[in-house]
């Protein structure tokens, strides 16, 4: 019986829907098998970071409705063997299309076949936030070092400590500029989580590759080398039980070989 | 068995209306007391007779109240003072014990919370920010507040807020509110906002507690 695991955040574009599809290709590439659930119903994202656009044919709604069986739905992505499945959000309707017992029906019928489900939850705290918990046997809380994004963070909380899951909720702090915060321009990382009050699950630097892979339909996780794929990597462990440490926000002293390369590159 | 029993004491006169009398007795058994007394001596020589009611372990709903009260209207020397019993009803007590207690909170209230209560609160919670704490009475607070506090909600402004003030948002007493900007207060776990006789929201430190409200400082065991 595998685990639903909700990811959610309350604002908008703080990387819910990058973080999913980073999270459930890393736990894939763990050898777990995983159905990405996208719930973001009428303004759906995650197929297209995953590069599954082309390759829907049905979607939850259909099956919520009874015009398609879930098997049917499910996309699979070929670079997994048949480890990674999305269960693509409907395009032509929007979040008042499912119910919460609807949700919960799909979820119960996907956990028996996958280790685990992960929910893109929408932004907001409406129909749709109420329907992508509904399932939910634990939360990932997603934040950035943004203000606007930790009050939506904060309220988030409160509304799943009220709802409480099988699980506390855990955070992700993503985005995290190495500089700033370093020079103390945002709230660093303990005073985050302090301030939230849960479990730090992981952090995420920004980088810009995060963009330019996920415009070609490929998870950066997919990279060796990069620091947000190992953000992403630690977090899969983590969520495997492994005690993995955090990574540090300190830019290191170049290395040994990296000075030799330089050195290379400018004789 | 006498359904009104007449009793004098250093406060007057008391009636005590039998509480296993039935209610129709009890007016029968009054006027014909009132008739008696009318005549008295004592009476006549009093210009007003003044009586305390009491009605044992009965609660008497308002329409038998009015009816006690339209019997007495008649004799012109007398009247009731005040009409009490031995006991309450629960809702009255609950509300009572509400009114007099003192809430222990120590939870975090979140974005968008918002906890009200009735009566006085020890706060050793957190308030985030756009969280909000509301009670009738005051409130005490030792934890950490960066969200909005409101005492003697709706509309006392006796009451008072102690604690630590300058990361919270707002402050409320009463009708009362009052923004709190960056370096407005200073971090003093001391500090009161009160209302004072203007009826502006103002602070000061516990120390000055004895001034601002003597009858708070008081209950609180100050002498």
């Amino acid at each position: 019986m595998g685990k639903a695991i909700v990811i959610t955040s309350g604002k908008g574009g703080v990387g819910k829907t990058t973080s999913t599809a980073n999270i459930g290709t890393a736990l894939a590439l763990m050898g777990k098998k995983v159905c990405l659930m996208d719930l973001d119903i009428g303004l759906r994202n995650l197929d297209v970071v995953l590069g599954l656009e082309n390759r829907i044919i049905y979607d939850i709604v259909d099956v919520a409705d009874g015009r398609a069986k879930l098997p049917q739905a499910l996309v699979k992505d070929k670079r997994f063997e048949d480890r990674l499945y999305l269960l693509p959000a409907a395009q032509t309707t929007d979040k008042s299309a499912l119910t919460e017992d609807q949700v919960r029906d799909i979820v119960d019928e996907l956990k028996p076949d996958f280790d685990y489900v992960l929910i893109d939850c929408p932004a907001g705290i409406e129909q749709g936030f109420l329907n992508a918990i509904a399932g939910a046997d634990a939360a990932i809380i997603i934040s950035t070092p943004e203000i606007s994004a930790v009050r939506d963070a904060d309220r988030v909380v409160g509304i799943l400590e009220q709802h409480p899951l099988e699980e506390e909720p855990r955070l992700i702090i993503n985005r995290i500029r190495r500089h700033m915060m370093q020079e103390g321009d945002v709230m660093d990382v303990d005073e985050l989580t302090h301030h939230l009050g849960i479990e730090l699950l992981g952090i995420i630097f920004d980088d810009d590759a995060v963009i330019a892979t996920s415009n070609h339909g490929e998870p950066i996780v997919l990279e060796d080398n990069n620091p947000v794929s190992t953000g992403y990597r630690n977090i899969a462990r983590r969520l495997e039980g492994e005690t993995v440490p955090l990574m540090k926000i300190e830019n290191q002293e170049p290395g040994f070989w990296t000075k030799m390369k330089q050195w290379l590159k400018r004789g | 068995m006498q359904a009104v029993l007449l009793k004098g004491n250093q406060n007057g006169y008391q009636l005590v209306l039998n509480q296993s009398a039935s209610f129709e007795d009890i007016m029968i058994e009054l006027e014909a007391l009132f008739e008696k007394l009318k005549s008295d001596p004592i009476s006549i020589e009093a210009s007003k007779v003044s009586f305390d009611v009491l009605t044992e372990d009965r609660i008497l709903q308002s329409e038998e109240k009015k009816q006690i009260e339209d019997l007495t209207a008649n004799y012109p020397k007398f009247s009731i003072h005040k009409i009490s019993a031995n006991v309450m009803t629960v809702a009255d007590a609950y509300f009572l014990k509400e009114r007099e207690n003192v809430h222990l909170i120590s939870r975090t209230i979140r974005n968008g919370q918002e906890i009200q209560l009735k009566g006085d609160i020890l706060f050793l919670g957190t308030i985030h920010e756009g969280g909000k704490l509301i009670t009738t009475g005051n409130i005490f607070s030792i934890g950490n507040v960066a969200g909005i506090l409101h005492a003697g909600f709706p509309n006392s402004e006796e009451k008072l807020i102690l604690g630590d003030l300058h990361n919270a948002q707002q402050v409320r007493v009463g009708e009362q509110f009052d923004v709190i900007d960056d370096e407005k207060l200073e971090e003093d776990v001391q500090t009161i906002a009160y209302v004072n006789d203007l009826h502006v929201l103002t602070y000061g430190s516990l120390n000055e507690l004895k001034q601002i409200n003597p009858k708070l400082y008081n209950r609180i065991g100050g002498h």
